[in-house]
């Protein structure tokens, strides 16, 4: 059996495995339970107390929340990032979705590079995104506004990117990798029956699309649509330095005045995200009510056949659409910030007089700063997003196979700190790890423990998309021939997930390179991330430091990424090497 | 020209300073004594926030030079950001900072208030000049940076750069100016601070009409002039600017007849601080003609009189305005809501 619509209550699943070895199950549930309390449920009351204080007075209060609804300009900016993120999430999911399509499943040409490329994009901190994008796009000197009015010899630019259209398109050509990602993955491990049979019964490529393949894979959109969404909500460097000069505030830049009034309004601040929680319980509430109990179960016990669809002629256009998230989002922005990184002054503009490697000999060989920053952004990120993965793969099977009551607390926990802005985050974490049992403040632990916290969601949304298409079937099936829940779960589902749980390691992993705000108040100088190190470039003016710092970000980022996906590509090759030889026994 | 020759004459003693902090003669005995209490402790917390990342390495490396066996810690982040550790250390009660140096005075008030600072007069504090000498009375705060807001200009294409704050109104510059924005930048608010008290919301109103290019922080002016997207900056970074000048880019300073806003940088030792002895250590050595050599290098200017600044500049040549610390907390709540009232 390859595809089903399947109505089976999973529930019904747990209650039959129940009584087999209770003890590893609680054992392993009680584990993150508890990880869950520490990481997730500590911080966040935190923040949660911290919103009933005074900054001035530090007395117990709910005047933060009042002032939210009363107090002039605070409400606006909320409206505004509303705006942001819908935007954003609306354009990263319809450039995202397609995309995803051409990459898996067509013959277009080029499909490894713009997966390649996409991640790229992935990889980039959204301040550097936006840097890059002033300078091809600010209304004067921007250098694509040059080349349109020396084309036309109009007077009025081609694009103001100090807009709120300039930040939704910056935003979510950053966040489609998202959107991409999830759903590309949820593509790959679709069994091709389903489209098979609408193609025998005479539907057209386009309405197999609409009529199969989207519906199948819904439940990957509609995460990547979430996630898109929150990323709208909380990222900071495109709004601020793209929507300041249009004087647009959102939650975010709000937050940063929060921070920088004297004294700082760290409780007000807390108070402020509250209305994010709503929202976004929200959403994921949409989610359920959307998907239901409906389930579309892709995988059932027979390996997907590898065969792509033909696009023919169509190959080219679809090519082109690829290409818009590679070109706006890495091409021409790196573009932009090698030129600047190659200057002795990037004020003379590029020639070959102003032509040096400096920065990048100071980055590597002279500065010991850059050096260990780098090697502890990659250590983290993947201590991190390895963890990350584990605990949010476990719990996502423990929700989806609803192995105890109150599944959809955990769930709800878990989602939790994603869209909390990493400034509140990280005093919420301060004061949780800062204290007995977990006193592990200006150690590389407390980072590493704020990023699993803050990345929970994605490994966790990431694992449920996949489980969703997996069959429980299979499960009961190991389980019926005896194998324990352990074995059924580390011999069955894991291996099942495989890819998913491949892209929810990049996707963990590269958020953790590219975090800034979280770490803000948890780094020491022993410690110390690349991001942080660069946006201290940026604060010192020194931009060609910046460009090239970015620059080595994105390389010693893309390599990891490289070699993740190679481990992926051989893993899947040996397991298909190993299916077709026990055929052919 | 009398002060023509002063200047020489500090140039010259600079260099003689200099030359004793090399080593040509030994160091106090007081200063003996606390290198080797610092060096019983070994370590050094720096938590800094008033120099750019590359100026605050030098002054650790000249440091660590001279004084061998304590391994200094730099976090270098924004002042807000390192005050607001500081303080969620003192209230969590993980004491970790040595030494804060913050741009923003109001910070040190309130740490004196709740009586987190320790009390240490260092060395060589009466180098500086006259008038940031024993800002406070109990000795819990110091100097440690003096910061200067100007205007910057495209020196390429701008020949007639603005004098005064007053002359940056002129019709000519409308679409041509950028600035940081209070809300983001304490730079900035205390210009904003300064320029309403001088001129009323007058000026406010004017440079609203002259659409200027509204960017985060002061640094960001710099960034639109290399770029080429506007032509003068406000309440610009004076020595990130000349920084970029020196670089080879087409940026310059004019520093406003009508008052260039003086921000002292301060530094203290928390009362807490885990290794207090390295941190006088340090205390001291920013009045070292070591230090202020590294700060004219940078393009900052000096904390001893005696050395000279970059450019040949000096404190006496311009005419300058610092915020008094009173009622300063209202002041920038209050022009930080009429900028967003009148300017957005």
């Amino acid at each position: 059996m390859g595809v089903t619509v399947h109505a089976s209550s999973p529930a019904a699943v747990a209650d039959e495995l129940k009584n087999h070895r209770p003890w590893v199950r609680w054992g392993v549930v009680s584990a993150v339970l508890v990880a869950l309390f520490f990481l997730v449920a500590q911080p966040l009351g935190w923040i949660l107390y911290n919103s009933f204080h005074d900054d001035q007075t530090q007395a117990l209060t709910v005047g933060n929340y009042l002032r939210l609804f009363t107090a002039k300009g605070l409400l606006q900016p909320l409206i505004n990032s509303i705006v942001l993120a819908f935007s954003t999430a609306l354009l990263s999911t319809l450039l995202g979705v397609p995309l995803a399509w051409f990459v898996a499943r067509t013959n277009m040409p080029g499909r490894s590079w713009i997966r390649l490329l996409t991640l790229a994009a992935f990889v980039t901190p959204s301040f550097i995104g936006a840097l890059g994008w002033i300078l091809l796009a600010a209304p004067n000197a921007g250098w694509l506004n040059g080349l349109f009015r020396a084309a036309t010899g109009s007077a009025s630019p081609l694009m103001n990117i100090y807009s709120m259209g300039g930040a939704i398109f910056v935003c979510a050509i950053y966040t489609v990798p998202y959107t991409f990602t999830i759903v590309a993955s949820a593509l790959d491990e679709m069994a091709v029956e389903l489209e098979d049979a609408a193609t025998t019964l005479g539907a057209g490529v386009l309405r197999t699309m609409m009529s199969v393949t989207i519906p199948m894979v819904m439940p990957a959109v509609i995460v990547g649509f979430i996630l898109s969404f929150i990323q709208g909500m909380t990222l900071f460097g495109v709004p601020a330095f793209l929507l300041t000069p249009s004087g647009t505030a959102v939650v975010t830049t709000k937050l940063a005045e929060f921070y920088q009034l004297f004294p700082p309004e760290i409780y007000m601040a807390a108070a402020y995200c509250m209305p994010l929680i709503l929202l976004t319980g929200g959403l994921f509430w949409v989610r359920k009510k959307i998907l239901g109990r409906k389930r579309f179960v892709m995988i059932g016990g027979k390996s997907r056949a590898g065969r792509k669809v033909d696009l023919k002629a169509w190959r080219w256009p679809a090519l082109a659409f690829a290409l818009i998230v590679p070109v706006t989002a890495v091409l021409l922005p790196y573009f932009a910030l090698v030129v600047v990184s190659l200057s002795k002054a990037w004020g003379q503009g590029p020639s070959l007089d102003n032509l040096t490697l400096h920065w990048y000999q100071w980055a590597v060989l002279d500065n010991p700063a850059t050096q260990s920053a780098i090697v502890n952004s990659l250590a983290y990120a993947s201590v991190s997003a390895t963890l990350c993965v584990l605990l949010g793969t476990l719990i996502a099977y423990i929700v989806e196979r609803r192995l105890v009551s109150g599944t959809s607390f955990i769930a709800s926990l878990t989602n939790f700190p994603i869209i909390i802005p990493g400034i509140v985050l990280s005093v919420g974490f301060f004061a949780a790890y800062t204290q007995p049992p977990l006193n592990l403040y200006g150690t590389a632990a407390i980072l590493v423990a704020a990023f699993v916290a803050t990345f929970l969601p994605i490994a966790f949304s990431n694992g449920e998309a996949t489980l969703k298409g997996i069959s429980p079937d299979l499960e009961r099936v190991a389980r019926i021939l005896g194998a324990s829940e352990a074995r059924t779960f580390s011999s069955i589902t894991v291996p099942l997930m495989r890819s998913g749980l491949v892209s929810g390691w990049l996707l963990v992993f590269i958020p953790v390179m590219r975090e800034l705000s979280v770490a803000v108040f948890l780094i020491t100088p022993k410690t110390n991330v690349m991001t942080t190190l660069i946006y201290n470039y940026k604060d010192g003016g020194n931009y060609e430091a910046v460009a090239a710092a970015s620059v080595l970000l994105l390389v010693g980022t893309m390599a990891v990424v490289a070699i993740a996906q190679w481990v992926n590509v051989k893993l899947a090759r040996h397991k298909r090497d190993r299916a077709e030889a026990e055929v052919v026994q | 020209m009398g002060d023509f020759t002063r200047r020489r004459f500090l140039q010259v003693t600079g260099v003689a300073g200099t030359a004793l902090a090399a080593g040509l003669i030994r160091p106090s005995f007081a200063t003996e004594s606390l290198y080797e209490a610092a060096k019983a402790e070994g370590q050094l917390n720096l938590y800094w926030g008033s120099y750019e990342q590359k100026t605050i390495e030098g002054i650790r490396d000249a440091f660590t030079k001279r004084y061998p066996g304590i391994s200094v810690n730099l976090l270098r982040q924004a002042s807000q950001t390192v005050y607001t550790r500081l303080r969620l250390e003192l209230q969590n009660n993980s004491p970790n900072c040595d030494s804060l140096g913050s741009t923003n005075i109001l910070h040190y008030l309130e740490l004196k208030k709740i009586g987190a600072l320790m009390p240490f007069r260092p060395a060589g504090s009466e180098f500086l000049p006259k008038d940031f000498q024993r800002l406070d009375a109990d000795d819990l705060y110091h100097v440690g940076a003096i910061s200067l807001t100007a205007i910057n200009f495209q020196s390429a294409k701008v020949s007639d750069a603005p004098a005064s704050w007053e002359a940056a109104l002129d019709g000519k510059w409308a679409d041509k100016l950028t600035i940081g924005s209070p809300a983001f930048s304490g730079d900035v608010s205390s210009w904003v601070v300064a320029i309403r008290k001088k001129y009323g919301d007058r000026y406010l109103k004017e440079l609203a009409k002259l659409d200027p290019k509204v960017g985060q922080s002061n640094v960001d002016t710099v960034t639109d002039i290399l770029s080429g997207e506007r032509l003068v900056g406000l309440a610009a970074p004076f020595s990130a600017s000349l920084t970029q000048k020196a670089a080879g880019n087409p940026i310059d300073v004019s520093t406003p007849s009508d008052g260039t806003i003086v921000n002292l940088g301060l530094n203290a030792i928390p009362a807490n601080a885990p290794h207090p002895n390295a941190a006088k250590l340090f205390s001291e050595f920013l009045y070292d003609p070591e230090v202020s050599q590294i700060l004219a290098a940078n393009y900052w200017p000096t904390l001893r009189t005696d050395v000279p600044w970059a450019e040949g500049r000096s404190l006496e040549q311009l005419s300058w305005y610092r915020n008094p610390p009173e009622d300063l907390v209202a002041e920038v709540a209050e022009g930080i809501a009429k900028w967003k009232e009148i300017i957005g």
